[in-house]
């Protein structure tokens, strides 16, 4: 093949071996050290302040909240931003090409329902600014979300995938509970 | 994911596997050097010119880049970050098997894309930077390859911008001795 720009030679070269498992070895020990405490004292204040936010609005949304984010087997189904208003869709969480685990069920759509239905309205009462920025979270989660979904689309035996998926689903159940805490509370986020 | 990465738009499942490597979870990392490996690996063979070298920097790598993912700032993409290491890496290699040449800093001004008067075998050119000393090679192949500024290809390779000017100008001229034609660069 004969090409006229440097740039059009191959900037990817596979190696000519899996190189993973020299990496791995060395790696292995210092991921094995790694236990939950340790990752909780690493992470920022910020960081433990927003979970300390979130474990206490979980808290006040009692079995209802709590049972949502973490049973895996109750996903939610997709909210929409539209025109600065959050609109509900009524699909499944998860599309075609997913796993059929990923399909929440009948109680937790209901639930979920109710939470989204009541959402909107506590939008209403937050201030422009702090409702702006929620908008904004929700729209980046929601392309993220769909992000994955497409990967998962073309791989959907992918462990990883679905737990980052997974995790993008608690990421926004975070944001609607801060939403629900900060409408009671009449701070913003 | 915190609300603050959410408005920043760095919510993307790139973001999400450094984050959980962070916290220590290898086979979040394996994905990042399935997805990065190609391209770490080409620049580390063209900079070592040795496959067992070459495999030998990919690997150090990604250990290095296990170890500092802390230290890793979401601004700049992770394929860059990666870059920056493999070049420290490959340049460390090399300086034990040998010594690093040098040039004056002298600056012959801008340089950009870099194209061939008449279409040439890959193969052809591919063994024309091969043979490049080892200064004019590491800077054209990050310059005109992997499209790094002046800048950020000197700051790669530890350089003062006009000395890997200087060095990109030695590459054109060598070029244009080995392939018979002139190499423009527009």
């Amino acid at each position: 093949m004969k090409i006229k720009s440097l740039r059009d030679l191959p900037q990817e070269i596979a190696p000519p071996r899996d190189l993973w498992p020299g990496i791995a070895a060395h790696i292995a020990p210092s991921a094995d050290a790694v236990k939950a405490s340790d990752v909780a004292a690493a992470r920022p204040a910020a960081g433990r302040i927003v979970r300390l936010r979130w474990l206490a609005a979980a808290a006040a949304l009692a079995c209802l909240a709590v049972g949502m984010w973490i049973d895996r087997s109750l996903l939610p189904f997709p909210g929409k931003v539209e025109g600065g208003a959050l609109t509900v869709s009524t699909k499944g969480a998860a599309g075609p090409a997913l796993d059929v685990s990923y399909v929440p069920d009948a109680r937790y759509q209901r639930q979920r329902a109710a939470l989204l239905a009541s959402l909107q309205a506590r939008l209403n009462e937050l201030p422009p600014e702090t409702r702006t920025k929620v908008l904004a979270s929700l729209a980046t989660i929601g392309k993220a979300k769909e992000d994955l979904e497409r990967a998962l689309g073309k791989n959907p035996g992918d462990a990883l995938l679905q737990e980052l998926l997974v995790n993008t689903y608690q990421d926004e159940m975070r944001v609607l509970i801060d939403v629900h805490t900060a409408s009671n509370s009449g701070e913003g986020i | 994911m915190t609300q603050a990465q959410a408005q920043s738009g760095e919510i993307d499942w790139e973001a999400g596997l450094v984050q959980r490597a962070r916290a220590g979870d290898a086979r979040a990392f394996e994905r990042i050097y399935r997805e990065h490996s190609g391209r770490v690996y080409g620049l580390c063979l063209r900079m070592t010119r040795d496959v067992q070298l070459a495999e030998d920097c990919t690997q150090e790598t990604f250990i290095n880049a296990w170890r500092a993912l802390g230290r890793f700032e979401t601004r700049s993409t992770l394929g860059t970050w990666l870059h920056r290491i493999a070049v420290n890496v490959s340049l460390s290699k090399r300086r034990k098997s040998g010594p690093v040449e040098s040039l004056p800093d002298d600056d012959t001004g801008a340089i950009g894309d870099w194209t061939l008067e008449t279409p040439v075998e890959v193969r052809e050119i591919e063994a024309a930077i091969d043979a490049l000393p080892d200064g004019a090679r590491d800077a054209l192949v990050l310059h005109a390859l992997y499209g790094y500024s002046h800048d950020e290809a000197a700051q790669m390779l530890g350089l003062a911008e006009g000395t890997c000017k200087a060095q990109l100008h030695r590459a054109r001229r060598l070029l244009r001795d080995r392939l018979g034609m002139e190499v423009l660069s527009a």
